[in-house]
């Protein structure tokens, strides 16, 4: 995910802003190119409710902001 | 063999059918028409499955696209481009695993894009795996479309749009009331006839 997409997404439980936490990044995307360091793409890492605390794992790149409830990978 | 095995594909995400090709053009051709396709247009589509849809707006118009769905596999299909192969460009769209709009922030959106599972589907029916949270929508196949009308308004910019897809199966006046109980006028943009259903692609706003 581009580190910008933080902007928009907030905790899906109580839609409070999440912080990034132990960030990996791509070292292949030059983040200063046009849109600065906002271009940047975080390849795993962990999104933190900055209110009620609970954490989402961004997985190969896609965060995965399920509530806790449906997190697990079975569709049922 | 199971019918995966058979066809020999990828069967756990829905791919783009005559519904995904009348929701893409429809929402192109308008947010054209209303300058909802510039680079300051933030355009989020809900249930994206293969990424048809999303990366067809990626690529015909200026605006950041954001696509999200439940399904593990569809996020990961949706940001290669879209295409079962994939074609290794990747990334015009911005993908998120998420239930509807919940982890989206609040006045977000010039527009909201949905092609909903809509099949009426009785519950002794049900056969629970990804394809069928892809296409059931519950018995009265409004399982998801309700709960979508409900919450989209929060994350709506002002003057923003939605552009749901609905089946006749599902029932386009019942979509319409419900739409209008949350607040929504409705206009239907385009339509095709098939031989078992007829699809409308309903515009909203406030």
């Amino acid at each position: 995910m581009k580190e910008s997409l933080l902007d928009i997404l907030r905790c899906p439980l109580d839609k409070h802003e999440l912080e990034l936490e132990d960030a990996t990044y791509d070292e292949s995307v030059d983040g200063d190119s046009d849109d600065g360091e906002d271009a940047a793409e975080v390849v795993d890492g962990t999104l933190v409710c900055s209110e009620c605390g609970e954490r989402y794992p961004i997985e190969d790149g896609i965060p995965n902001l399920l509530p806790p409830d449906m997190q697990e990978e079975s569709p049922a | 063999m199971d019918l995966r095995d058979q066809r020999g594909i990828e069967t756990e995400v829905y791919q783009p059918a005559e519904d995904s090709e009348l929701l893409a053009e429809a929402a192109c051709g308008y947010l054209d028409k209303h300058g909802r396709d510039g680079p300051e247009a933030t355009i989020l589509e809900v249930g994206t499955g293969s990424g048809y849809v999303a990366n067809r707006v990626a690529d015909e118009t200026a605006a950041r696209v954001i696509a999200s769905d439940l399904n593990p596999h569809a996020v990961r299909q949706a940001r290669s481009d879209g295409s079962e192969e994939g074609s290794g460009r990747g990334g015009a769209v911005e993908t998120v695993r998420a239930d509807l709009v919940s982890p989206f922030a609040d006045d977000t959106f010039d527009a909201v894009l949905f092609n909903p599972p809509y099949l009426p589907t009785e519950p002794e029916n049900e056969w629970d795996d990804w394809m069928e949270h892809a296409l059931s929508g519950g018995e009265d196949g409004r399982a998801v479309i309700d709960p979508f009308l409900a919450a989209v308004g929060r994350v709506l910019a002002p003057d923003g749009v939605v552009y749901l897809l609905v089946s006749s199966l599902t029932g386009v006046d019942e979509v319409v009331e419900r739409a209008g109980e949350e607040g929504f006028s409705a206009v239907a943009i385009a339509d095709e006839s098939f031989p078992f259903e007829t699809l409308t692609v309903l515009e909203l706003h406030y």
